[in-house]
């Protein structure tokens, strides 16, 4: 008996351990990799130090995730989030037309002037830059060599490569659907439907996410891997590795901008607009580029010699616009899934 | 008088508050996002429906996911029998303490596993490098992975403890003495398996396939990171429709046609079970033969299985342990303790709160209370199930099962939608995720206590209320110690479920709440595959530990002094 009232108390005291409050708070919705290794420790730190507010960074998943929860919140009437930093431009239609976020203007942010106009792809601003990088294939050198690897969308169907490939699922992977739009700028639509077809028996397997396929690549299950142009930088300056390299199809690259904005509802428009123009600082800007190692918005940002050495940059970087994907989208993936599953 | 009234009370009241409960956290943010799926401005519409069934593409994929759920339910069980029948039939060192670390698979997050499989079973894995090496061979012999063949073994990794849980609790309790006078009759072995023995176990059997398949029938990440290119199932879709295109119509239809076929099957297996059951007596003394003395033909053969089986669930752990002890530096893979160094680094104490060993006290936070609550939900539940008779019983006890079979990613998101809103604004964070799992846990419970409790003589109970016990003790002290291992399998699963569950974590959780699956996707997209399979070596080990504790105390618990051997 004195066991079981043991174990009521156990389960009562977890019961209470909760979170308490503090003072103003500024919180900021991001995917997990930018929230725990990225740059947030480091923009929080320095910018509760300058304003009297407590940031917090809010991201118990990857970028879709948290767009959802915000999207769930605002229908309800209940958006937490006062910044959200994170919506991919892949994904950048389906927060247009929500009404969801602030427009801004040069004024409101400062360093937006710094920032490379090719990256402002969303009309009102409401959604403006803070890094851009570039979905590409990966390959382990020690496999292929670089007479042995295709130049172009057309030699990556020899069958030579059989089963070389690993690809990420364009309905679970915002890189996935980086390359299945790369595709379908190539050859149009449906002339990509083709080409899928044609490229099936190379594809070794198709993974939920980038994380899987890279880990697959790296266990060395095939030498092909979609992936980011900044990769090389990664394994040279964290891996003292030349061993992956980045193999460039048609000179092209899929653009890929991650934006952020100022979640409408907010009781602190002003402090939001100093948080965002202080991401694009040279300062956080820098520190964007190697821990997310992507290329950083601002154009002023000093890159690293071995990042500007290592990282490529597309000569002809290629995307498709947010309208063309949010209208046919539904569509494409299952298509696409079709072509798939039924060859 | 009064006094029968209360009593009557309490005792509806026992009854009523669990599925009171279910009604407001489960059924009704569950039947909140489903309408979305067949109303349309006021209207009931079939056209969402209609649309998922008129697409080729879609019924094909609805036909795949029952077909690899229906042959890794089959390898499951053909993997966890033979284990239920080793622990109940042979006395070894650390029996009980495997026993309870066989749940530690169940536990690890789906993309772990996905690693350790690739690292292990993959066409350059580890037991590929191995027989290549030992034969002198050019190209891996095994190519297990990207097919079919990869997703039914992971999937009965996965599922296998369920089955060995569910059997052994049963088949311990039962009495020798029907295979005895089988064997007196004549009967030989094999046939006293498939003829006597066997049919006993029936429900608990069916009980583990039931919720194995509906285990992987929902299952997502597995089924494509080792399935290849051509294999998809319906949560993905479910998937791709709430979180990419954010479109909750066919979303929602998607997940009902889910729900529904999850809930036919759950229905079907239910008729079956009641068909099998019968009741028989209990008993303590099922004698067991040591397996390290005195080698035989058949323990030959139980250690064969024991080392291919072994292979398969050791194997894919141990890749990732020996993942976490190593790194690639300049093309060379060297030993270290990088990963774990960098897991625990202050560094990452992050003002955030995503601490690598703050998660491992979260899981526990969250992983206790819900194991508590749906204990306390799931066995009023089991009670009721297999105590009274009543009409449409299969039909309720379909649908307490509801929660097993919805999509996670749909459930995620209806919780949140529910607890922003009144009448159940409960907002996000710690409550909320324990009710969630709760949730997600009690089917467990119920099926883990309900087989038990139906083979328990009605005599036993009848017996202590002429003696002058209440209902109430006569639960208390004839019938709680005798299903205590039905109840602590449960529980157990419960707070393995808690453990590993990822969705609605992710969709409630507020900063500083995550979990240990939940960070080992972090080191991920962070690059930093070493240090999750550091973190997944911790949350292994931490668990497996935890595993044995509960039992062990659980057992002290509920077994009383009276009735433990």
């Amino acid at each position: 008996m004195q066991k079981r009232s043991l174990l009521l108390i156990v389960i009562a005291l977890m019961a209470i351990g909760v979170i308490g409050v503090g003072t103003e708070k500024l919180v900021v919705y991001t995917y997990s990799s930018f929230a725990s290794y990225g740059a947030a420790p480091f923009i929080e730190e320095a910018f509760e130090k300058k304003h009297d507010v407590d940031v917090q960074f809010v991201a118990t998943g990857d970028a879709r995730m948290m767009l959802t929860k915000l999207l769930t919140e605002q229908e309800a009437g209940r958006p937490s989030a006062d910044v959200f930093i994170g919506v991919g431009s892949v994904d950048l239609s389906m927060a247009q037309g929500r009404d969801l976020f602030i427009p801004l203007t040069g004024e409101d942010v400062p360093n937006l002037a710094s920032v490379r106009e090719d990256l402002l792809i969303d009309p009102t601003n409401s959604l403006i830059p803070y890094e851009h990088c570039y979905i590409t294939l990966v390959y382990d050198s020690q496999v292929l060599t670089v007479e042995d690897i295709p130049l172009t969308f057309e030699q990556l169907l020899d069958p030579k490569y059989k089963k070389m490939l690993i690809l990420e699922d364009p309905r679970t992977s915002s890189v996935g659907l980086a390359f299945l739009l790369w595709t379908i700028h190539q050859y149009g639509d449906p002339g990509y439907l083709d080409y899928w077809r044609k490229l099936l028996p190379n594809i070794l397997t198709i993974t939920q996410g980038w994380s899987a396929a890279y880990d697959l690549f790296l266990a060395h299950e095939a030498p092909i891997v979609v992936s980011f142009s900044t990769d090389t930088a990664y394994s040279v300056i964290e891996e003292g590795s030349t061993r992956y390299k980045i193999m460039l199809l048609n000179s092209q690259g899929y653009r890929s901008i991650y934006l952020m904005g100022i979640v409408k509802g907010t009781k602190q428009e002003e402090l939001c607009k100093e948080l965002l123009d202080f991401v694009l600082s040279p300062q956080v800007q820098e520190m964007i580029l190697t821990t997310e190692w992507v290329f950083p918005a601002n154009r002023e940002t000093l890159l690293p010699v071995l990042f500007y050495q290592n990282a490529v940059f597309p000569p002809d970087p290629v995307m498709v616009p947010a309208e063309r994907i949010g209208e046919n989208l539904n569509r494409w993936l299952l298509e696409w899934a079709g072509v798939i599953v039924g060859g | 008088m009064w006094e029968a009234r209360i009593k009557r009370f309490g005792r509806a009241a026992l009854i009523v508050a669990p599925l009171a409960f279910l009604a407001l956290i489960f059924y009704y943010p569950l039947l909140r996002l489903f309408q979305e799926g067949v109303v349309e401005e006021g209207h009931l519409t079939f056209k969402y429906i209609g649309e998922v069934f008129s697409e080729p593409y879609f019924r094909h994929v609805i036909l795949f996911t029952a077909k690899q759920a229906l042959l890794s339910t089959l390898l499951a069980m053909i993997i966890g029998l033979p284990w239920a029948y080793i622990f109940t039939r042979y006395q070894f060192p650390l029996k009980d303490t495997l026993r309870s670390l066989t749940i530690v698979p169940f536990v690890l997050p789906s993309i772990t596993l996905a690693v350790g499989f690739i690292l292990f079973f993959g066409n350059n894995g580890h037991l590929n490098q191995l027989l290549m090496g030992l034969f002198g061979l050019k190209g891996p012999p095994l190519r297990l992975l990207y097919s079919l063949k990869g997703i039914v073994l992971a999937h009965a990794f996965y599922n296998a403890p369920i089955i060995t849980r569910m059997v052994h609790a049963q088949w311990e309790r039962l009495n020798p003495a029907y295979e005895e006078s089988a064997q007196a009759l004549g009967a030989g072995r094999i046939r006293r398996f498939f003829e006597v023995t066997l049919p006993l176990l029936l429900p608990s059997l069916m009980t583990g396939a039931a919720l194995a398949f509906i285990f992987c029938f929902l299952s997502f990440p597995i089924v494509l990171a080792l399935g290849g290119a051509r294999f998809s199932t319906i949560e993905v879709e479910i998937y791709t429709q709430f979180i990419v295109l954010y479109q909750h119509k066919l979303g929602a239809a998607l997940a009902i046609i889910e729900i529904a076929l999850s809930l036919l099957f759950t229905y079907g297996y239910i008729l079956l079970e009641g068909r099998f059951t019968r009741e028989v007596e209990v008993t303590y003394t099922r004698s067991t033969v040591p397996l390290l003395r005195r080698l035989t033909l058949g323990k030959g053969i139980v250690w064969l299985f024991i080392g291919i089986s072994g292979l398969l669930f050791l194997g894919p752990m141990a890749s990732v342990f020996y993942d976490s002890f190593t790194r690639e530096w300049a093309g060379r893979t060297v030993f270290t303790l990088h990963w774990y160094s960098y897991i625990f680094q202050p560094q990452y104490e992050a003002l955030i709160g995503a601490a690598p060993l703050r998660s491992v006290v979260n899981s526990f936070q969250l992983g206790l209370p819900a194991m508590g609550l749906a204990s306390l939900v799931g066995l009023p539940i089991a009670f009721v199930i297999a105590r009274y008779r009543f009409r449409g019983r299969r039909l309720f006890d379909t649908l307490v099962m509801a929660s097993l079979g919805v999509s996670s990613v749909a459930l995620g998101a209806a919780l949140l939608a529910a607890f922003l809103r009144p009448p159940l604004e409960l907002g996000s964070g710690w409550f909320a995720i324990v009710l969630a799992h709760s949730i997600l846990a009690y089917p467990f419970v119920i099926r883990a206590v309900v087989p038990v409790l139906e083979g328990l003589k009605q005599g036993l109970v009848e017996a202590a209320r002429s003696l002058g016990a209440t209902r109430l003790q006569a639960f208390r002290d004839i019938e709680l110690p005798l299903i205590r291992r039905g109840l602590l399998v449960g529980a157990v699963f419960a707070f393995a479920i808690s453990l590993g569950e990822m969705s609605a974590t992710i969709m409630l959780a507020q900063p500083g709440l995550k979990t240990m699956p939940l960070v080992v996707n972090d080191l991920r997209a962070a690059r930093s595959f070493g240090g999750a399979s550091a973190m997944s070596s911790l949350l292994i080990l931490v668990t497996a530990g935890a595993f044995v504790i509960i039992e062990r105390f659980g057992e002290r618990l509920f077994g009383g002094t009276r009735w433990s051997r």
